[in-house]
């Protein structure tokens, strides 16, 4: 038994030092984005966002128009009326886009990915913060790098939603080796300059930055559905299929004890 | 009713032994009545067993093995067909899980010495079932055609390049293309779905048949049949069925309470089971950043990566792997279980699991100078416990085992 605890001691040790790396490049550590799969208003903000700002280069090539709809408790008239621009579309269609692969190959360097299971491969972390550490930066192209993924091949689509951001410089706590944050004789918190900031220039938007956070996340939430648009399902039907195995292992727990009695 | 029943039953066992067959594997076959859970992950296995070819013939039904269809194909299982989602998901944790419990299930080989005389045989059935079953996981993971199914296939194909004179036209062989193709895909499709799955269950059952024939072990590593009442049945056992059965459910249920969890709570199992960039159609164009096999390959994987040569390592790797099957013939102990046996053998044991371990996880994250002098290490230790096996189990103290169970 000794043994075994140490096994699992040093099995459950290893696992704890999981990938090194920043997940999220030169920003770090991704920030933190817990979906929220039931709130539909959020994933219908998220969709209608979707549609109107990405849909024009990227495809869903997974999802069915009529299974969106159907998830998001959107009435199929509603959806191809505000929704659907191409009017021969149908229900059962994948949401294949309008963009010819080849030309936008051609007109971008790269064509635009599709977005079906981007939540996946990338993970929801990683979109939620991508979207909101564009730059200005004159030496690229559309004149926007990103700071998660630098020199994405992508303009930044939404800034006429959140506006100009700069990388820039601002005053920040200093440290002391010890870690704590450093004070002047009056207790007074001694800054220092550090750069490589995300600035934003505060009204150069359409929202403030809260707002802009919000729809970012509801655009997140909204292609974390998409990725796997059986999760809230699966998660609920799960609790039965674990209900049904804990009554099953007690009754056999029971008969079990029962049977063993003729030979203990 | 009931006589006609009977009738028809005795029609059939005069021309198939129902009755004797139930008896002599279930009913009077002797198994020893104290064992602990280690004993339990044989049956789990079978269970996964059934899991993995159940849920396997539904997959088939819509997958497509083409090149242009079988992406898509998965995520049209996991969208469009009714409950196709739980099918996949219960064939993809099935596969770890299947590793998972064979992995328990051979360390508790080690443990209790399970492979000595006179059950040899049982343990090289039941190595083969673990090589057909690397074999049969790698060609699975290759057939959704992500991006880690496509490189994996590329880094692991490429390893028959290493052969020397034969190797550059063994991969072509054995991809039936110049590259990883449609070509590949189909082929990898029969293997996976139709030759491997047979070779796997006639070795399971010449795995259980030869295990009827010289008796289960216990953890004290001594033989039951020394002490036999007059009709010459062990005194410490009890009949398989219908008092192993029943422990057996118990465990099936523990054990399909924790499978229900991953397969419904954390499918990805954190990158483990899934892994991210399958999540994204093959590209012969763009190779991932770092390409890292499932977990249940890693310690290999990280003993391949361990040796700066290809070939080199592509030995060590097989070597690894085959040292496995001559192990009944290394241990040289008087006693089997691991509780009889002296320190030296003891602190081995635990070695080599940390080691194995070690390994398994160096072969998931991108390799380091310092990484790759643990590998390098971690290998040393691994074949270490076997080579020095003949040594340290022959010139240790053992204590002496209790006569009965």
């Amino acid at each position: 038994m000794r043994l075994v605890s140490l096994l699992l001691l040093i099995t459950f040790s290893s696992l704890g030092y999981a990938a090194g790396g920043a997940e999220c490049g030169d920003y770090g550590d991704c920030d933190e984005f817990d979906a929220r799969l039931l709130d539909n208003s959020s994933l219908q903000r998220g969709l209608n966002t979707f549609i109107n700002n990405c849909y024009g280069c990227h495809s869903l090539q997974y999802s069915r128009w009529g299974r969106v709809a159907k998830d998001l408790d959107i009435p199929e008239s509603i959806l191809f009326e505000k929704l659907v621009f191409d009017p021969n579309a149908k229900s059962g269609d994948l949401m294949k886009g309008s963009l010819d692969k080849k030309a936008s190959e051609e007109w971008f360097g790269v064509a635009p990915p599709d977005l079906t299971l981007v939540a996946r491969s990338r993970g929801s972390n990683w979109i939620y913060t991508y979207l909101r550490t564009y730059y200005e930066d004159g030496s690229k192209q559309y004149g926007v790098n990103n700071l998660v993924y630098p020199n994405t091949a992508m303009p930044n689509v939404l800034e006429y939603y959140q506006g100009k951001q700069i990388l820039g410089c601002k005053q920040v706590p200093s440290y002391a080796s010890n870690g704590g944050v450093r004070r002047d004789a009056d207790r007074n918190i001694i800054t220092e300059e550090e750069c490589g900031h995300l600035l934003l220039a505060e009204g150069s938007g359409k929202y403030t930055a809260a707002e802009f956070d919000t729809i970012i996340f509801d655009l997140t939430n909204f292609l974390t559905y998409v990725a796997e648009p059986v999760r809230a399902d699966r998660e609920r039907i799960g609790w039965f299929v674990i209900l049904f195995f804990v009554v099953f292992t007690a009754l056999s727990y029971l008969l079990f004890r029962e049977y063993q009695k003729d030979y203990h | 009713m009931s006589s006609m029943f009977l009738k028809v039953f005795d029609w059939v066992n005069h021309r198939l032994p129902i009755v004797n067959t139930f008896e002599r594997h279930l009913s009077k076959h002797p198994v020893p009545k104290k064992v602990n859970f280690w004993y339990l992950f044989g049956a789990l296995a079978s269970v996964v067993l059934i899991i993995q070819i159940v849920s396997g013939i539904w997959l088939m039904m819509p997958y497509e093995n083409t090149e242009e269809g079988a992406f898509a194909s998965v995520e049209f299982i996991m969208r469009d067909v009714d409950y196709g989602w739980v099918i996949r998901y219960m064939h993809t944790t099935g596969a770890s899980m299947f590793f998972a419990v064979v992995y328990l299930h051979m360390f508790r080989g080690l443990l209790y010495g399970s492979y000595q005389r006179p059950r040899e045989l049982v343990w090289i059935f039941g190595m083969t079932i673990y090589l057909v079953m690397m074999a049969e996981g790698f060609l699975g993971y290759v057939l959704p055609y992500g991006q880690m199914s496509y490189w994996g296939a590329q880094v692991i194909i490429s390893l028959f390049g290493a052969i020397p004179y034969i190797g550059e036209s063994l991969e072509v062989w054995v991809r039936g293309d110049y590259y990883i193709s449609g070509a590949t895909i189909s082929r990898f499709f029969a293997l996976h779905v139709v030759a491997l799955p047979l070779i796997l269950i006639a070795l399971v059952f010449m795995h259980l048949v030869a295990l009827h024939e010289v008796g289960a072990g216990n953890p004290e590593g001594i033989d039951i049949e020394k002490h036999v009442d007059e009709d010459g049945v062990p005194l410490d056992s009890v009949p398989f069925f219908p008092y192993k059965v029943l422990n057996a459910l118990v465990g099936i249920g523990v054990f399909m309470i924790v499978f229900s969890i991953i397969m419904f709570f954390f499918p990805e199992m954190g990158g483990y089971f899934l892994e991210k960039a399958n999540f994204e159609e093959a590209n012969p164009l763009s190779t991932p950043e770092h390409i890292a096999p499932v977990w249940y390959y890693s310690p290999y994987y990280a003993m391949l990566r361990a040796v700066p040569d290809k070939l080199g390592g592509l030995i060590v790797m097989a070597g690894a792997i085959a040292i496995l099957f001559v192990v009944p013939w290394l241990d040289r102990s008087k006693v089997a279980s691991i509780r009889y046996k002296g320190i030296f053998s003891k602190i081995a044991l635990v070695l080599f699991a940390t080691s194995f371990i070690t390994l398994g996880y160096l072969g998931t994250v991108p390799v380091t100078e310092s990484r790759k002098l643990m590998s390098v290490i971690g290998t040393v230790i691994y074949f270490g416990f076997f080579f020095l096996m003949p040594f340290y189990t022959s010139l240790e103290k053992t204590s002496v085992p209790p006569e009965r169970l």
